[in-house]
C-alpha cells in the first residue's frame, strides 16, 4: 500500500512531491492487480461495494443519460431537419447515444459518483487509522479493500454504459417521435445505419477501463490521505479531478482506436 | 443500521426530513443569490481572493496547472474526439470536408458547455465544497457567525460572484481549445485541406451561438458555485464528512449543470433552430 516516504529520507525538490505520488500510484496498481487473481478473494466486501457503488450511481446516471442524449439528438436535428432528413434522425441518435454519450456520462458518473465515495469512505477509514489497524492484525488492505472496490468499479461501469444506453436511446425515441415528429419505423430502421456489434464492443471496452482506472485513482486518493478535516475533503476534490482528466484521455484514446478496428 | 422493515412513522418522518431539507437548501439558494451585491460592496478583497484561488487551484492541483489547465485539458479531449468520431463517421457518407462545420456547430452549442460544466464542477465547485466543509468542521463558521459576520454573505456569495468572474477567461480558453482540438486532429492528422477546414467552419460559426453559449456557462457556475457551497455549509461528521459533502455536492452540481444546459439550448433554439443551410 501507498506508504509514506519518512521525513528525513523524503525528497525536499518541489517536483519530488508529485513525481513520488505518480510511483506510489504505480506500485498500488501493480499490487492491486497481483492481488487480484490470489486467493483467498474478499467476495462479501466485493458485494457489498458492487451495492454501494451501484446505489450512489444510479440516480446520477438516469438524470445524466437521459437529458444528454435529448440534448445531442435535438442539435443533430437541427441540422438532419434543415435539410431534410429528419427519418435519419434515428441513425444519429444511435451513434451519439452507443458511442459517445454512453462512455461520456458513463465516465462522468464512474469519476463524479462512484470515485467520490469511494474516495471519501477510505479517507475516512484512513484517517480513524482502520487500515493501519488492519496492517497490525495481519490484515492486507490491498487484499482486503482495494481489489474488492477496483472489480467493483469496473463491474458497475461495465452495467453502467449499458443502462446510459438503453435510457438514452428509449429517451431520444420518446423526444424525437413525440416532441419533433419523426416517423417511428424510420427512427428504428435508421438506429443500425451507422451503429452495430463492433462499436458496442468497443464502447464496452471503453467502460471497462473507465471503471478500473476511477477504482485505482480512487483507492489511492482514499489511502495516502493525511490528517485534519481539509485532507479528505481535498482528497475527493483530487480524485474527481484526477479521475476525469484520465478518463476523457482513456476516451479519446479508445475512440481513436475504435475507428481503426470497428470503422 | 436496523434490519427491521421501516415502519410507517420511520417513513413519514424521512420524507418530513426530506421536504423540509429541500426547504432549507432552496432558502440557502437564495439568500447566496440574493446577497451577491452585497458581497461586492462588503468583501471586494475576499472576491479577489478567491478569484486568484479558483483560477490556480490549491494544493495538488495547482502543481499541475491549477483550473485553467485541467479545464482546457478537458475540453481538449472532448474537441479532439469530434475530430475523431465526426471525421470517420462522415467520412463513411463521404462528406467528411463537412468536419469544420461540425466544429463550429457542436463544439459551441454542446460539447464546450456541457464539458466546461462538468469541470466547473470538479474543480472550482469540490474546491469549494472541501474549504467551506472544512471550516464548518472546524467550527471557523460559528465563529464568524459570532462576529457578527454574515457568514452566507462572506462565504458563499462571494463565491458565487468570484466564480462567475472567474468563468469568463476560463469558457474562452475552454471553447478555443475545444476549436482547436478539432482543428489540429482534422487538419494535421487526417490530412483534411486546412481551407476547406477553415471554410466550413468560419461559414457556419454564429456569433448569436457563442453568446448563448457563454451565458449557458455562467449560469452552471452560479449553479455549481451554489450547491457546492450548500453542501460545504452543511457538512456534518467530522474530517469523513467533509469527504462526503463533497461527493453528494459533485453528484448534484453534475445533475444540475446538464439540466441547466437543456433548458437553455431548448428556450434559446427550441422554435427556429437558428440555422440556416442555404443563407
Amino acid at each position: 500500500m501507498a506508504q509514506k516516504p519518512h521525513a528525513s529520507i523524503a525528497p525536499q525538490a518541489a517536483w519530488a512531491k508529485p513525481a513520488v505520488a505518480v510511483g506510489d500510484f504505480v506500485v498500488l496498481a501493480g499490487e492491486t492487480f497481483a492481488a487480484m487473481f490470489r486467493r483467498p478473494f474478499a467476495w462479501r466486501e466485493l458485494l457489498d461495494q458492487i451495492w454501494f457503488v451501484a446505489r450512489v450511481s444510479i440516480v446520477p446516471t438516469v438524470m445524466l443519460s437521459m437529458p444528454y442524449t435529448v440534448l445531442i439528438v435535438f442539435t443533430l436535428n437541427v441540422v438532419l431537419l434543415e435539410v431534410g432528413a429528419g427519418d435519419l434522425s434515428g441513425a444519429g441518435a444511435a451513434l451519439a447515444s452507443v458511442t459517445q454519450v454512453g462512455p461520456v456520462v458513463t465516465a462522468i458518473v464512474v469519476a463524479g459518483a462512484g470515485a467520490t465515495a469511494m474516495c471519501a469512505d477510505l479517507g475516512a477509514r484512513t484517517i480513524r487509522e482502520e487500515i493501519d489497524a488492519m496492517t497490525v492484525m495481519g490484515v492486507n488492505p490491498i487484499r482486503a479493500l482495494v481489489v474488492p472496490r477496483v472489480v467493483a468499479a469496473t463491474f458497475v461501469a461495465l452495467m453502467l454504459y449499458s443502462v446510459v444506453a438503453v435510457v438514452g436511446l428509449a429517451g431520444s425515441y420518446v423526444f424525437v417521435v413525440f416532441v419533433q415528429h419523426v416517423t417511428p419505423g424510420s427512427f428504428v430502421a435508421g438506429m443500425t445505419l451507422l451503429t452495430g456489434l463492433p462499436q458496442v464492443i468497443v464502447s464496452l471496452v471503453k467502460a471497462l477501463l473507465f471503471g478500473l482506472s476511477a477504482g485505482l485513482i480512487a483507492c489511492y486518493k482514499g489511502l495516502s490521505v493525511g490528517g485534519g478535516p481539509t485532507a479528505v475533503g481535498n482528497a475527493v476534490n483530487e480524485t474527481v479531478v484526477f479521475a476525469f482528466m484520465a478518463l476523457f484521455l482513456i476516451n479519446i484514446l479508445a475512440t481513436a482506436f475504435g475507428v481503426k478496428v470497428a470503422p | 443500521m436496523t434490519a427491521e422493515a421501516p415502519t410507517r412513522n420511520d417513513l413519514s418522518a424521512k420524507l418530513i426530513g426530506s421536504t423540509r431539507k429541500l426547504g432549507e437548501q432552496t432558502a440557502f439558494y437564495a439568500s447566496a443569490l440574493a446577497s451577491t451585491g452585497e458581497a461586492v460592496r462588503r468583501y471586494p478583497a475576499e472576491v479577489l481572493r478567491l478569484i486568484a484561488v479558483m483560477g490556480m487551484g490549491t494544493g495538488a492541483l495547482a502543481v499541475i496547472g491549477g483550473t485553467v489547465v485541467i479545464i482546457g485539458f478537458l475540453t481538449l479531449s472532448t474537441g479532439a474526439l469530434i475530430a475523431v468520431q465526426g471525421y470517420n463517421t462522415l467520412s463513411n457518407v463521404g462528406i467528411e470536408a463537412l468536419t469544420g462545420f461540425l466544429s463550429a456547430f457542436l463544439n459551441v452549442r454542446f460539447i464546450a458547455p456541457a464539458t466546461a460544466g462538468v469541470a466547473l464542477a470538479a474543480t472550482i465547485g469540490a474546491g469549494a465544497t472541501a474549504q467551506i466543509g472544512a471550516m464548518r468542521i472546524n467550527e471557523e463558521i460559528d465563529a464568524l457567525e459570532v462576529m457578527g459576520i454574515r457568514t452566507i454573505t462572506y462565504l458563499a456569495s462571494t463565491r458565487v460572484v468570484a466564480g462567475v468572474l472567474v468563468v469568463i477567461p476560463l469558457y474562452t480558453v475552454a471553447v478555443l481549445m475545444s476549436f482547436l482540438a478539432t482543428r489540429f486532429g482534422t487538419t494535421i492528422i487526417y490530412g483534411q485541406s486546412r481551407g476547406v477546414y477553415d471554410h466550413y467552419f468560419f461559414t457556419f460559426l454564429q456569433p448569436s451561438d457563442l453568446l448563448w453559449s457563454f451565458i449557458a456557462a455562467l449560469t452552471m457556475a452560479a449553479g455549481v458555485m451554489v450547491i457546492h457551497t450548500y453542501y460545504g455549509f452543511t457538512a456534518t461528521g467530522g474530517p469523513a464528512g467533509v469527504g462526503e459533502a463533497v461527493g453528494r455536492a459533485v453528484r448534484t452540481s453534475v445533475t444540475a449543470t446538464v439540466f441547466v444546459l437543456l433548458t437553455i439550448t431548448l428556450a434559446v433554439y427550441g422554435q427556429s433552430g437558428n440555422f440556416h443551410l442555404s443563407g
